[in-house]
């Protein structure tokens, strides 16, 4: 076991996933079939040894409660580890008061009483395969006071719209931290993902209260550049920022391929996630299926091309759907034809025969909508 | 509160010598079935569905990957405080030293002291290498309400196949008033599914006089339920209508997977209501390429199809390469089909290599070709 606490942060603002934020926090949203966006984070997190995790949710817990469970999916041990989910109690007035501050202060006692030395913070919506275990192991040698996850993106006028982005220095010291407004097409995007030490953190949290009560972690670390060696350090792997519904179309699109596929299934580097014990997916005598994810316990007899499915969806004879990612238990009747939709769980799409989205404007189709 | 006080114990030491290879690391129950399950899967999860809570798997023949595949009590829900499923294997003894189970019967009596142990008002004997679906609470209630000493549950069988069953002849109340081991004369239609409901409390006397008797085969078919019938107990039959089949040989395992894609089979392994659990893979949902075409099949989470499959069952963390055919098949865990192989009507076991072009098989034989070693050309 790492001898560090993981943090699974909650995400601000920026992150607007139009529709299917509704019903969940973006870390329960369902991705690739048969994830959820957290299972990534908290892959990487037990896969590099960090056992002793806490998930911070800003507000409606509940799918995200059943699907994290007791954690024992992810590999953490019912004795040795720990995965609490923290709620923050002060949402209150307003959402800008909902931050990552308040949560962690509301939870403060729980941080100040764990026993390990560092923490890894990290949001879910950044989706990226990363080993903290050398990421810590080079924090500490280093001698640096906090080392900052970042990708270099070359586009960033499209993607990562919103994000904090690093000015760094020769040596990859952090000298200024912006926010990425789409004006370049290289940036030095931050993943939000932090490493430093337990005392540091805390200072730094209880230095940000004082200071405003809007700052968000991200924002008092602007602040303390000066006085803290903040350094970056490069991830090389493709990182996907899920911060828009394009974004997460665009994300399912991405791995829907072999080469998809084939990146993302590393034997040694396993994605943990929930299972629901669904039976196999059947296929009908009039299914045609073209590059596409499909989830267990779905019922396909229609068409699919470029699709994700995800668990116990039901596509009838005569469907046809393109571009689609369907969340799961929807279920798509007889000679429906869809193109670039995103599909919320439950939904049943019977009379309406035709909805064609776009890759920057996918159309959304509600949970439990029956249209 | 406890359910009921029925304990459940599944006989799984057998080897299943007529599953050829598939048997020849792992024992039957541990055989893979259904594109993502073990056989054991069935006994176990009708037992978590029927709300029993503590099951005994009776294992023997290369038990090892069987033992520690069971005593995983979570992938059943069997985990709950008062729950559990107790691997059984033959033990040493301070009494008889060390010794194998010389029978079904030899095997309940030889873990007596579990029962005991356990409580067990009414002992539910199964056996690990049938597919079918069924809820024993039902079955219990039947013998509660029929005042029986034991019930065995019978499956009406075409007449001119009875002959190769336990045949259980029974009066107009369905108490069984004779029971013939494979009748060449069959004089009813009832076949023995291997599943009985005892009181414990006869059982245990009728097991100890087994154990020392020196005719005897300490076997339920041949000896208890005899003994049982000329004493005049009272034994029920419980008519089970429904899915059922002994995927005991290369035949009739292919048949059962094939039961599976055939909606009037009676086999519906996707309904919420009575699922069947298993062991999770850890694997990304399965991927299905631009070149891919399938139809009426059956294929689990982790595989990646590129090819035709065509009315087949296929399991997890399998490929099925660009130009591949696979028709009337069954592909176990990690298989791989390469390039422009083609089979038909095959079992391929799991983990083997079929290379490209290779040609397995025929659409127009009866036969069932079991694959169970690489084949490179």
């Amino acid at each position: 076991m790492l001898n560090a606490l993981g943090i699974i942060n909650i995400e601000d603002s920026t992150v607007d996933i139009t529709g299917l934020q509704s019903y969940r926090p973006v870390s329960a949203i369902s991705i690739l079939g048969r994830y959820r966006v957290i299972d990534f984070m908290l892959s990487n997190f037990s896969n590099s040894g960090i056992k002793d995790i806490q998930v911070y949710c800003r507000e409606k817990p509940r799918s995200l409660i059943e699907h994290l469970g007791s954690g024992l999916q992810y590999n953490i041990s019912s004795k040795k580890g720990s995965l609490r989910m923290m709620f923050g109690e002060t949402s209150g007035i307003s959402d800008v008061y909902n931050h990552d501050i308040a949560n962690f202060m509301s939870n403060m006692q729980y941080i100040e009483e764990n026993d390990k030395s560092y923490v890894v913070i990290a949001p879910s919506y950044m989706m990226y395969r990363a080993n903290f275990s050398d990421i810590l192991d080079s924090h500490i040698e280093s001698g640096n006071d906090v080392t900052v996850l970042y990708k270099v993106a070359d586009n960033a006028k499209e993607d990562f719209i919103g994000c904090d982005c690093l000015t760094l220095e020769k040596d990859k010291r952090v000298s200024s931290i912006d926010k990425n407004r789409g004006k370049y097409k290289k940036r030095n995007i931050s993943l939000e993902a932090y490493v430093l030490s337990r005392t540091l953190f805390i200072e730094l949290v209880k230095l940000a209260s004082e200071t405003s009560s809007l700052y968000w972690f991200k924002d008092i670390l602007a602040d303390v550049l000066d006085k803290y060696k903040v350094v970056g350090y490069p991830i090389r792997t493709h990182v996907s920022c899920i911060n828009t519904l394009s974004a997460y179309f665009k994300t399912n699109m991405k791995y829907c391929s072999l080469e998809g596929v084939s990146e993302l299934r590393v034997d040694t580097w396993p994605i943990h996630t929930m299972t629901s014990d669904s039976a196999p997916v059947t296929y009908g005598t009039n299914s045609s299926v073209k590059n596409s994810l499909i989830a267990n316990g779905c019922n396909i007899d229609g068409t699919l091309e470029n699709c994700v499915v995800g668990r116990n969806v039901t596509v009838k004879k005569g469907a046809v759907l393109k571009n689609c990612v369907i969340l799961p238990n929807a279920y798509i009747a007889e000679d429906v034809k869809l193109d670039h939709v995103v599909v919320d769980k439950s939904a049943i799409i019977n009379h309406v025969k035709k909805l064609e989205g776009s890759v920057q404007a996918p159309i959304y189709v509600k949970r439990r909508d029956r249209i | 509160m406890r359910q009921n006080n029925m304990v459940a114990m599944i006989l799984a030491g057998g080897r299943g010598t007529r599953l050829l290879d598939l048997t020849k690391k792992v024992a039957k129950p541990a055989v893979y079935f259904g594109g993502k399950y073990r056989i054991i899967d069935f006994p176990l999860s009708n037992c978590a569905n029927s709300d029993i809570s503590i099951v005994g798997v009776l294992t023997q023949y290369e038990s090892v990957l069987l033992n520690s595949y069971v005593a995983k009590e979570q992938y059943w829900g069997l985990d709950a405080k008062d729950s559990g499923v107790y691997v059984l294997p033959p033990k040493e003894t301070d009494e008889a030293g060390f010794e194998k189970f010389r029978g079904t019967a030899d095997a309940i009596t030889q873990n007596i002291d579990f029962l005991d142990q356990v409580n067990a008002e009414y002992v539910l004997v199964l056996s690990g290498d049938h597919i079918y679906k069924m809820d024993y609470a039902d079955m219990l209630n039947y013998h509660i309400k029929k005042e029986a000493d034991a019930t065995i549950a019978v499956l009406g069988v075409p007449i001119k196949e009875a002959s190769r069953f336990g045949i259980m002849n029974t009066d107009e109340n369905d108490i069984i008033v004779e029971f013939e081991e494979k009748p060449a004369k069959p004089k009813s239609n009832l076949a023995s599914m291997g599943i009985y409901i005892f009181n414990y409390k006869t059982l245990r006397k009728y097991l100890k006089a087994d154990e020392v008797d020196p005719n005897s085969d300490h076997d339920f078919g041949k000896n208890i339920i005899p003994t049982y019938i000329n004493d005049g107990k009272k034994l029920a039959a419980y008519r089970f209508k429904g899915y059922w089949k002994d995927v005991g040989t290369i035949d009739s395992l292919w048949e059962g997977n094939m039961d599976i894609l055939d909606p009037k089979s009676g086999l519906d392994l996707s309904d919420p209501g009575w699922k069947i659990y298993t062991g999770d893979v850890t694997d990304l949902p399965q991927y299905v390429g631009d070149d891919a075409h399938i139809t009426n099949s059956y294929i689990n989470q982790g595989s990646v199809v590129n090819g035709t499959v065509d009315h087949s069952v296929v399991f997890s963390g399998t490929v099925i390469e660009k130009g591949a055919k696979v028709i009337d098949s069954v592909i176990m865990p990690g298989a791989v089909v390469c390039e422009n192989a083609v089979l038909n009507r095959c079992i391929v076991a799991d983990g083997i290599y079929v290379g490209p072009g290779v040609k397995i098989g025929d659409a127009k034989s009866d036969k069932i070709e079991l694959v169970a070693k690489n084949v490179v050309e």
